[in-house]
């Protein structure tokens, strides 16, 4: 293990800017997961009535700290794709190094162990950080922490960098197959496949279960209610990403075919070429533009109830708070799956700087390879936004109908969320084209 | 000629490999034997299947069918962890550039193996540099792969595949991107080397005037040796 952590420690060392990057972009993402993660233990470790000083009293029922709970897990999601997207930086160089490792005649268990060894280091700088910062902040809100609060954190500082490093070395199990692992990467070019396949069907039919019992007017269907919400959210979201891939092959397919320009012809062939970079990349983007869509409307229909003649309690600030911070954790999660759109464009573009700077050094000009990096975002996410747009929509409306039928008129507000959406993923496109400029140098094609 | 007409033993022998990559069959019944310090050239078209014996032969991939024998072992039935043990300790490999580590320094590019295998750094090091010096490279142990030259590279990534003492070094057109004279200063010390200290390599080259670095030399055409052998 001495041998290993060495050489985990002089390739860090001597890693170039982008594998900081990765490395300090790692720890960012490990020290959000402990925050959220610090927060969940807190709160857990609360037993029956207790009164909070803050929160409007959201944190002082058992019943309403569940659902406090359950909104902390689901932060969870953004900020794992977060963390995939960062593990994704340098990785085309990074598995090329560990073949390289492999031919000096590393075994694989050594290989798997230096790359968790480097993983595990980075996510234990934030996970450390994020302790150092939420101990005080907790002492600063609750004098005498029950000893299952301190328990609880003491896990989740320490469970951080080791699933952190598990992950690691788990990515790793193609590249460790062989020592030309680089040579002969074979990339997913039929989606996800039957796991995906599996997830599908199994959320259509409790989707279906569920929505039956519904109509039925069964008590089991109504209890069930926030879970049809779930599983349609998740549902939607995971057809959305399907319609990514599968609009990107047609797409490629039609358009390299018709083409008469330039960037649209090197847009169409990537697209032809990968077609489920997109769906990869955005994946997150999709189910948060579903939850995003649903919520404003549930929130504006909730609002609209609250605030209405007849109030449903002396003070309001109960509801309103924890509505608001819902929004807030949901907009929290669309900033961080955003920042992953920004990293995962960013990386594609450094995986392929090579090709780039031979398209460049070839004649290409600059602005068409641009165009081509922008039409590749935009045009297979917009009919995925749309689906993801209108089925978020299709979510608020069913359930203002669901619950009162004197809401007054539903909300058209909420449908911007998609337009937004979609601008906010050009918008993190075109931040990568100063890294565009920098990639299509010719110097550039001294490095493989 | 073979080794039944010249009585040695071979070192590592290759017999009727079939390997395809796909619906490519890169090796259709090929067979070869390289005897202990012997310079063996593989020579051939692109696409002949040269790179894909020696991954076969160096047990980085594994053929279809056929049989490759070490030392009496046989060499596509072994764990990767043998395999591993065997690229760390009795083979080098060399390829025409890419094998390098960037994060590394010369010098601990060339200690990589000894420090894979539990060595002290120190150790490790004190023969890197050793090994440098014999390739003519020494002075340039803080320069990283992107800081050289491709002859500069080359000789390190030729010194690394040396620093064990190992019985067969495996080279993949080490010279394939390299000017005449780096050319001829990589070939004149790879077989000086070898020569030096008895270890035996399998060449894989297009290059006529690399071939005749090397004792003996084979032709390979659509994935399989052609029956004429060339002694050098």
């Amino acid at each position: 293990m001495s041998a290993d952590l060495r050489l985990a420690w002089l390739l860090t060392r001597g890693s170039d800017r982008r594998e900081w990057w990765r490395v300090a972009l790692t720890a960012v993402g490990a020290a959000l997961a402990t925050g959220i993660g610090l927060a969940f233990a807190t709160v857990a470790s609360i037993r029956g009535r207790y009164s909070v000083s803050v929160g409007s009293g959201l944190l002082d029922d058992a019943s309403d700290r569940q659902g406090v709970m359950i909104t902390l897990l689901m932060l969870l999601v953004p900020v794992l794709g977060f963390l995939g997207q960062c593990a994704r930086v340098g990785a085309v160089h990074r598995d090329r190094r560990l073949a390289a490792l492999r031919l000096a005649g590393a075994t694989p268990a050594q290989v798997r162990r230096i790359a968790a060894l480097e993983a595990g280091l980075a996510c234990l700088t934030g996970s450390t950080l994020a302790t150092a910062v939420s101990v005080p902040l907790l002492l600063s809100l609750w004098q005498h922490p029950e000893p299952l609060a301190w328990v609880g954190m003491a896990l989740v500082a320490v469970a951080v960098p080791v699933l952190g490093a598990a992950v690691s070395a788990l990515a790793l199990r193609r590249v460790v197959a062989s020592p030309l692992g680089w040579v002969r990467r074979v990339r997913p070019t039929r989606g996800p496949g039957r796991v995906f396949g599996a997830l599908t069907v199994l959320l259509v039919v409790l989707a279906a279960y569920v929505g039956l019992n519904m109509y039925r007017g069964n008590r089991l269907g109504v209890a069930l209610g926030p879970l049809t919400v779930f599983a349609t959210s998740l549902l939607l979201g995971v057809a959305a990403v399907w319609l990514a891939g599968w609009s990107s092959r047609r797409l490629g397919t039609a358009l390299a075919a018709r083409a008469q320009r330039p960037a649209l012809l090197i847009a169409a062939e990537r697209l032809r070429d990968d077609p489920w970079a997109t769906a990869r990349t955005h994946a997150a983007v999709l189910l948060v533009t579903v939850v995003g869509t649903a919520f404003a409307g549930i929130r504006a229909v909730m609002l609209h109830i609250v605030n209405g003649t007849t109030p449903l309690s002396e003070t309001n600030a109960y509801y309103t708070t924890g509505l608001d911070l819902t929004a807030a954790a949901i907009l929290l999660a669309l900033a961080l799956t955003l920042s992953a759109l920004a990293v995962g464009t960013a990386e594609s573009l450094a995986s392929r700087r090579r090709g780039l700077a031979a398209q460049a050094a070839a004649g290409v000009p600059q602005s068409v390879l641009g165009r081509a990096l922008l039409l590749e975002t935009a045009l297979p996410l917009a009919p995925a936004v749309l689906l993801a747009g209108a089925g978020g929509t299709a979510i608020y409306v069913g359930w203002a109908e669901l619950i009162d039928d004197a809401v007054g008129p539903v909300p058209l507000l909420p449908v911007l969320v998609p337009v937004a959406v979609y601008a906010a993923c050009l918008l993190a496109a075109a931040m990568s084209l100063p890294l565009l400029r920098r990639s299509v140098r010719p110097a550039e094609l001294r490095y493989a | 000629m073979s080794n039944e007409e010249d009585g040695a033993v071979p070192l590592l022998a290759a017999r009727d490999l079939v390997k395809a990559h796909g619906r490519n069959e890169a090796l259709r019944g090929a067979t070869v034997e390289l005897r202990p310090g012997e310079i063996l050239a593989v020579t051939g078209a692109s696409g002949s299947g040269k790179s894909t014996l020696l991954h076969c032969l160096a047990g980085i991939v594994r053929p279809d069918s056929g049989a490759v024998t070490y030392g009496g072992e046989r060499l596509d039935r072994l764990p990767e962890r043998r395999l591993s043990e065997l690229r760390r300790t009795e083979f080098g490999v060399v390829f025409q550039f890419g094998q390098l580590i960037p994060e590394l320094t010369a010098l601990d590019n060339v200690a990589l193996p000894l420090l894979l295998g539990g060595a002290r750094r120190q150790e490790a090091q004190a023969s890197a540099g050793e090994w440098l010096e014999r390739f003519g490279v020494r002075g340039q142990e803080e320069l990283r792969p992107g800081e050289m030259s491709g002859g500069q590279a080359q000789r390190v990534a030729l010194a690394r595949a040396l620093v064990t003492g190992p019985k067969v070094v495996f080279a993949d057109e080490p010279t394939g991107a390299l000017d005449s004279l780096a050319s001829e200063q990589v070939m004149s010390a790879l077989t000086h080397t070898a020569r030096e200290s008895g270890t035996a390599v399998l060449l894989i080259t297009h290059d006529a005037q690399v071939a005749a670095y090397a004792d003996r030399e084979v032709r390979l055409a659509d994935g399989a040796v052609l029956p004429l052998e060339v002694g050098v």
